[in-house]
């Protein structure tokens, strides 16, 4: 219904696209708008392929899976009504908060450190050299291959014994053997596998820099202000709205590790939990453990709880993000 | 304009839901019973197994040549590993869409079974499928109260393998094979010992739920009561993980080294020279330490007159409940548990052949030999199985050896992990 060749853009405008025709014509039975509604009509009809999607492949299983979230479903049989047994359970869980306990530190340490991380490489690109063009990019492509298994089974086998980051170190005299054996190494090879991926915050922090007007380093300077004090009084609040974007998005994504968790920990959440982060957990419950239920009351938790950290990220960012226009 | 919108949203959420509905109502309905495939009818038949590539060669293989003597079948093969198959499997049972004939595992019969997702071929039996030359006691482990719904290809037992390689660069001396568990300690603590560290004389046995098993059979018992409860406590459990604790701290491979050489094992990475495992190991274990043989010994017993170990269905072949196609599905279960040919494309990979004319086929040699020379030296041994494992015993098997590595870990104390598997257990076997 919504292939077939759509006329240019510049035509929409009083005809209707012709695939949308039958269905303009039905509708536009009793209405005297012919004209405007048909127009509707059209715009509904190029909506089409994103409603269907939304609907049959977003909304429809989100509210299955909040039915579910209070049933207790193996898979196999119907649903079984349990109210809040789920819910119930959950806090009793030790398993369940170990991972909540993992993946929060992963999330308010790991996001930070990239930030920060994707801020000084951009203010490095920042500078007018030679070669600039080519750093952006080469400092880019970690993220567009980062989230892929390949990158996680390459990622294990760097921080494997004698591995080249366990070589790298006892070089140095550093001598910690494997890291993928060791619990308590793991958050730290998490972590690095995220900041290694800073490309996507970098190239908006990027552009960001560039709005920075050059005036207003100029007035610093003739205040006497050095490297430093421009960044705090100049460059950090002018940032703060794309600081602001790109914190909430990178928390959020941060929540949702999965791939990279689930390759590193074998899919067990292993060594001892520590690649248990909260949706490998849920993964567990759903797949292997055939609890369809317990793992759909997860997902809601998780939802419900990155909407409310979200939402006093909202809260707090009136305090320190400074639009343009803004008077303080 | 808003109101439109959610008039539109509310019809597209109905819509939705009652296909969702549809799809999860939709279950899996018998075929007629009996027979023969009708040779005119074009059959397409979907098949499953999970296993590595030389298997899937080998099932390649089985499946031109049945393809061959039933010109109007076609069998459609897929693979993939075994965690990714049962994820595949669940999903694929919840909607109704299980393939025509499935490789399957013991551990989750019983789930499958009482849930009427796979075919009862019980009417099949001597019309349609010879089960005749397969030992009774093992045909009954594809059984489930009056239903026959899977047929094992062939069997397996608990086993010690050892790496001659491997300890012959220790200097050690070999495991006897079924002496006292001091014994094999003692062996094991010899062979760490004699290497100064490089290599070890075995793994952790106690995060096997298998060993714990063999224990409890060797004193009389079953790890399941006949109503499906664990038949041991919580203390005992604790206490089992506990006796390794010696072991742990200076004999067996550190839980560390385990985690960096996964998925293989310990064993499989040449740094053990023992451990204790499915006989049908054999073919696996042999690839990835890339030995010339290995050799297959009886564990330990705490009582030799004790009928402990049992004959194990290495993997079974079961008929999806909704087939299309019963008679070509029965038709070639028939041909892949029975043919010689088959027998002879396979040899012991899929434990020994459990059917008489293809273990006649497979001509045993080398390695597969040394198995079945195995298992026929344990005869003595080898008592009644237990009973088909409970609903979940896969994922509380999973949740034993995941509790086990932290334990070795020295994340948790066997204490607090004795808890977790009863607080795990009271979940999976309460609902």
């Amino acid at each position: 219904m919504t292939t077939g060749s759509a006329p240019a853009p510049q035509n929409t405008r009083t005809t209707a696209e012709p695939g949308a025709r039958p269905a303009g014509n039905r509708r536009a039975g009793g209405h005297p708008k012919r004209k405007g509604n048909s127009e509707t009509v059209a715009g509904y009809a190029f909506l089409a392929p994103w409603l269907v999607g939304l609907f049959a492949l977003t909304l429809g299983p989100m509210l299955f899976s909040l039915y579910l979230a209070f049933t207790d479903y193996n898979l196999f049989t119907a649903p079984e009504w349990s109210g809040l047994a789920n819910f119930e359970r959950m806090a009793g869980d030790t398993v369940f908060w170990g991972s909540v306990q993992i993946t929060l530190i992963y999330v308010l340490v790991g996001t930070p450190i990239k930030l920060a991380a994707a801020l000084g490489v951009a203010m490095l690109l920042n500078y007018k050299s030679k070669g600039s063009g080519f750093f952006r990019s080469a400092f880019y492509a970690p993220s567009l291959i980062g989230a892929s298994v390949s990158i996680a089974i390459v990622w294990r086998a760097m921080f494997s014994a004698e591995g080249p980051v366990d070589s790298g170190l006892s070089f140095l005299g550093i001598n910690l053997g494997g890291w993928v054996g060791v619990p308590a190494l793991i958050m730290p090879m998490m972590i690095l596998l995220a900041v290694w991926q800073f490309g996507a915050p970098m190239v908006i922090f990027l552009a960001g820099l560039k709005q920075v007007p050059a005036e207003l380093y100029e007035a610093a300077s003739v205040d006497g202000a050095k490297a430093w004090r421009k960044f705090i009084s100049v460059t950090l609040p002018m940032l703060s709205p794309v600081i602001f974007f790109n914190l909430l998005l990178e928390m959020i994504g941060a929540f949702q590790i999965f791939a990279s968790a689930y390759i590193i920990g074998s899919g067990s959440g292993g060594p001892a939990g520590a690649t248990n982060f909260y949706t490998v957990y849920l993964y567990t419950r759903a797949f292997t453990n055939n609890q369809m239920g317990y793992a759909s009351a997860m997902a809601w938790v998780l939802l419900i709880a990155v909407g409310i950290l979200a939402f006093i990220l909202f809260r707090t960012s009136k305090s320190w993000v400074h639009y343009g226009g803004d008077t303080k | 304009m808003f109101n439109k919108f959610s008039r539109r949203a509310g019809s597209g959420v109905a819509v939705t839901v009652a296909a969702v509905l549809m799809l999860t109502a939709c279950g899996g309905n018998g075929g007629d019973a009996g027979g023969t495939p009708d040779p005119n009818e074009e059959v397409t038949l979907n098949f499953t197994w999970w296993g590595n590539e030389d298997r899937a060669s080998r099932y390649e293989e089985a499946i031109a040549l049945f393809e061959d003597e039933n010109p109007n079948i076609d069998v459609n093969g897929t693979f993939m590993d075994f965690p990714a198959y049962w994820e595949k499997r669940q999903t694929e049972a919840a909607g109704g869409g299980l393939p025509d004939v499935m490789q399957f595992d013991y551990s989750y019969l019983r789930q499958y079974g009482e849930n009427g997702v796979l075919l009862d071929l019980t009417e099949y039996e001597g019309n349609g499928l010879t089960t005749d030359g397969i030992d009774e006691t093992l045909m009954a482990t594809g059984r489930l109260e009056d239903q026959t719904l899977a047929v094992p290809t062939g069997y397996n037992a608990w086993s010690l393998f050892e790496n001659p390689a491997v300890l012959e660069e220790t200097g050690a001396t070999g495991y006897e094979g079924g002496t006292s568990w001091e014994d094999y300690d003692a062996y094991m603590t010899s062979v760490t010992e004699a290497s100064g560290g490089e290599v070890y004389g075995g793994t952790d046995y106690t995060g096997r739920i298998q060993n714990l098993e063999l224990q409890m059979r060797q004193e009389g018992r079953e790890l399941f009561t006949d109503e499906g409860e664990l038949n041991f406590t919580q203390e005992e459990l604790a206490e089992f993980w506990s006796s390794a604790q010696g072991l742990r701290d200076n004999v067996t491979i550190p839980a560390r080294q385990l985690e960096e050489v996964a998925p293989k094992s310990g064993f499989g990475s040449n740094l053990t020279a023992s451990e204790m495992t499915w006989s049908n190991f054999m073919g696996g274990y042999l690839g990835d330490t890339g030995a010339e043989d290995l050799t297959i010994l009886a564990p330990p017993t705490s009582d030799p007159s004790v009928k402990d170990l049992y004959q194990k269905p290495s993997m079974l072949h079961a008929v999806s409940a909704g087939t299309e196609h019963p008679e070509a599905a029965v038709a070639f279960v028939e041909f892949l548990i029975n043919s010689p040919e088959v027998g002879a494309i396979f040899g012991a990979s899929l434990g020994v052949p459990a059917s008489e004319t293809a273990l006649e086929g497979a001509s045993l040699e080398g390695p597969d030999l040394g198995v079945k020379e195995y298992l026929d030296s344990v005869a003595d041994r080898i008592g009644d199985p237990p009973a088909a494992p409970v609903v979940g015993y896969g994922a509380l098997e999973n949740t034993f050896l995941t509790l086990g590595t932290s334990i070795g870990l020295g994340a948790i104390t066997p204490e607090e992990a004795a808890q977790q598997f009863f607080d795990e257990v009271a979940v999976t076997l309460g609902s």
